[in-house]
């Protein structure tokens, strides 16, 4: 490994950690589309930046984009609050507005400057290595690891100064009114943290690549937890994970950087969400057919709670009755006797008394739909969770 | 921030450990267009490790690094690249590299500019497919060899052989190339291609030059363009028109469907290497064979 090659890493991690912080917020608070947003409309505030400066590396450019992009924040909340559309509608309408007022800025002004559209969706993390940063004569470092440095190490001290303030008005708006400070100066403060990240690392990744790093580790970490530390800390480490996985899928392929590291993405969210513990696809799966098996328990109890008749309760009987087919008599049956709800004997089922308490109770659950009385059965039911 | 501590520490235990190396001691050039590999393959030969960025049929205008491109770029010694903004973003890349250990040549950039042809499109205001002139290539040549002799004066003895052998078979080029287009008469010499890549061969060997999308692949040709260019097909009775093997076809195969709908029958004369040389290890992967090829299939498709 050589230098440039570590050097192209680091940055693609710095990257993925500054873009999971505001990311995770973002996801929490469904809001993902807006750094989609973001990432377009700032371009009419880089290419104005870039008309004053003629310089992309330029502070005034991060400054600008960065204003563009609570411009867009605030329009699209200014055309919700109408009522006339939805959120996402206002979104796809001043995104594209702002977005096609810079590509017209660069076809009308900058024909005979190195910033084109494309360069600002794809970027080239490949040829970051070789913009080097020189203080008087001394090399100290890629432009763009200085740059994303810079913005990361402020995005983390917001978020130490204001943890608290951005749980709160994340999950309880009225609660952090009603504690005195305002959603909305938070809720603008993430925007810019949001954009201020999208233009420092857009010159090095894209802004295609910021967007994926800042949703896909949030989405990740979401469907595994449910504590925001833990959130924030699996978003990093997802981000991390796949800026470097996805740069030796790169070595390997000889291919694009940063396509790889977004394919990256993309398939450790697949396989969360396939294998996740609890909202993950297989899970879901599992616990569906698990309550299917209990529903079937208890109208298979009940039927047996209704009928003192002997035939009645015979095995072949209850499986004529019923109308399941064998395999499925047998799994309740075994899940029933399992539990010691019922016992058979010469082939007669009956009930025993926890049987006839647990049913009911489910039937009490039922009618009543108070959960008071069903506290003990939740552990080994999912029937009764949620 | 713990994390990053760490990513750190492995990244130094891994790169002590897997150093660069210089391979046997030659000088590592790196090239960027197929032309000037091939340009700096006949002049080096073996002497030198050469490295070029782009392959066969890749679109300079378009072309996006890949991650082996780092390590060559890394290992550098000297670079050469076309320069005049041909490669896009690289260029800028190299620009900055002033600085460093390596030597980034633009080659373009050897050419008086008086002699060049101006555009409104490129940054540097002129138009980068300058290795359609014969002259302009031979020039390339002398560069290149100067350069190899600055950073590797032992084998000087060896460049200059290859420089002569070289500079002599650009010359014959020159002859059989002429000679070739002279049997086409002179007022059906009009080219028409899918972008504006072959205006210096059209200004040396009296060519009428049309390009369907500009000088950049970068823009699209609009629906205005292809009518413009079907209607002044019809007016000169062209009998051919051509495609590029670094451009998509479909806006030329859009040209002969407009054209043809019309009631004039015009063919695809052939596919013309503009951007790129075709693929390493046939005739047309050389820069002489290219301009042949190229030669031979305008001369008897318009014929």
């Amino acid at each position: 490994m050589n230098s440039a090659q570590i050097e192209i890493q680091l940055i693609a991690s710095l990257v993925a950690i500054a873009c999971a912080i505001p990311g995770t917020f973002l996801v929490l608070r469904k809001m993902a589309m807006i750094s989609d947003a973001i990432s377009h409309s700032i371009l009419p505030g880089i290419v104005v930046g870039f008309f004053i400066t003629q310089d992309l590396n330029s502070p005034l450019l991060i400054v600008l984009a960065a204003l563009t992009g609570v411009i867009t924040v605030v329009l699209v909340e200014y055309i919700q609050k109408t009522g006339l559309v939805k959120e996402d509608t206002a979104i796809g309408l001043v995104f594209p507005a702002l977005f096609s007022i810079g590509v017209i800025l660069i076809a009308k002004n900058a024909n005979d400057v190195h910033l084109d559209v494309d360069a600002v969706l794809v970027g080239e993390l490949a040829l970051a290595p070789f913009d080097r940063l020189i203080v008087s004569g001394v090399d100290i470092g890629p432009k763009s690891l200085w740059i994303i440095g810079i913005i990361l190490l402020i995005t983390i001290t917001l978020l130490i100064a204001f943890f608290k303030e951005l749980k709160v008005s994340t999950f309880d708006k009225g609660l952090a009114a009603s504690l005195g400070f305002s959603p909305a100066i938070i809720h603008y403060g993430l925007m810019t943290v949001s954009s201020v990240t999208t233009v420092g690392a857009f010159d090095a990744v894209g802004a295609i690549l910021v967007v994926a790093l800042m949703i896909a580790p949030a989405a990740t970490a979401y469907l595994l937890t449910t504590n925001l530390k833990k959130m924030l800390a699996l978003a990093m480490f997802f981000g991390i994970f796949s800026a470097i996985s996805g740069y030796w899928l790169a070595h390997l392929l000889d291919a694009s950087i940063a396509g790889s590291i977004t394919t990256m993405l993309g398939l450790i969210f697949l396989a969360v969400y396939l294998f996740a513990p609890n909202k993950g696809v297989i899970a879901v799966m599992y616990r569906e057919k698990q309550q299917r098996t209990e529903v079937s328990l208890l109208t298979f109890l009940l039927h047996l709670k209704n009928h003192n008749e002997v035939e009645e309760r015979h095995v072949n009987h209850l499986r004529e009755h019923i109308n399941w087919q064998k395999v499925r008599a047998k799994t309740v049956l075994e899940l029933a006797l399992k539990n010691n709800m019922i016992v058979v004997n010469n082939d007669i089922v009956s009930l025993t008394k926890k049987g006839d308490t647990f049913t009911s109770k489910a039937i009490d659950y039922i009618i009543t739909n108070k959960d008071a009385q069903i506290e003990d059965m939740k552990d080994d039911f999912f029937l009764f969770r949620g | 921030m713990k994390k990053l501590l760490f990513i750190l520490l492995v990244y130094a235990t891994l790169s002590s450990c897997n150093t660069n190396k210089k391979e046997n001691g030659k000088l590592n050039v790196v090239t960027t267009t197929t032309m000037i590999t091939d340009l700096v393959k006949n002049i080096g030969k073996d002497s030198i490790n050469i490295n070029g960025l782009m392959g066969s049929g890749v679109d300079p205008h378009l072309y996006k690094a890949s991650e082996g491109d780092v390590t060559k770029l890394v290992n550098a010694d000297v670079i050469f690249y076309n320069g005049l903004h041909l490669e896009g973003k690289l260029v800028e890349v190299f620009e900055k590299m002033g600085s460093s250990t390596k030597t980034p040549i633009a080659l373009g950039e050897e050419i008086d500019k008086s002699t060049l042809i101006g555009s409104d499109y490129f940054a540097s205001n002129y138009d980068p497919h300058v290795w359609f002139n014969i002259e302009y290539f031979k020039q390339f040549t002398k560069k290149v060899t100067a350069v190899l002799i600055e950073k590797d004066a032992k084998n000087a003895k060896y460049y200059k052989a290859n420089e002569t052998e070289y500079l002599a078979k650009l010359n014959t080029l020159q002859k059989t190339i002429t000679a070739k287009i002279e049997t086409l008469p002179k007022d059906k010499r009009i080219l028409v291609t899918a972008h504006d890549a072959f205006n210096y061969f059209g200004k040396n060997y009296g060519f009428e030059v049309v390009g369907l999308q500009g000088l950049s692949t970068a823009t699209e040709a609009g629906v205005k363009d292809v009518q413009n260019l079907a209607n002044f097909i019809i007016e000169k009775q062209l009998k051919a028109v051509f495609v590029e093997s670094s451009v998509p076809k479909r806006t030329i195969e859009a040209l002969q469907k407009a054209v043809n709908a019309k009631g004039h029958d015009v063919q695809i004369g052939g596919t013309l290497y503009s951007d790129a040389l075709g693929s390493a290890g046939t005739t047309e992967g050389t820069y002489i064979g290219m301009f042949e090829y190229n030669v031979n299939t305008i001369v008897n498709a318009l014929k």
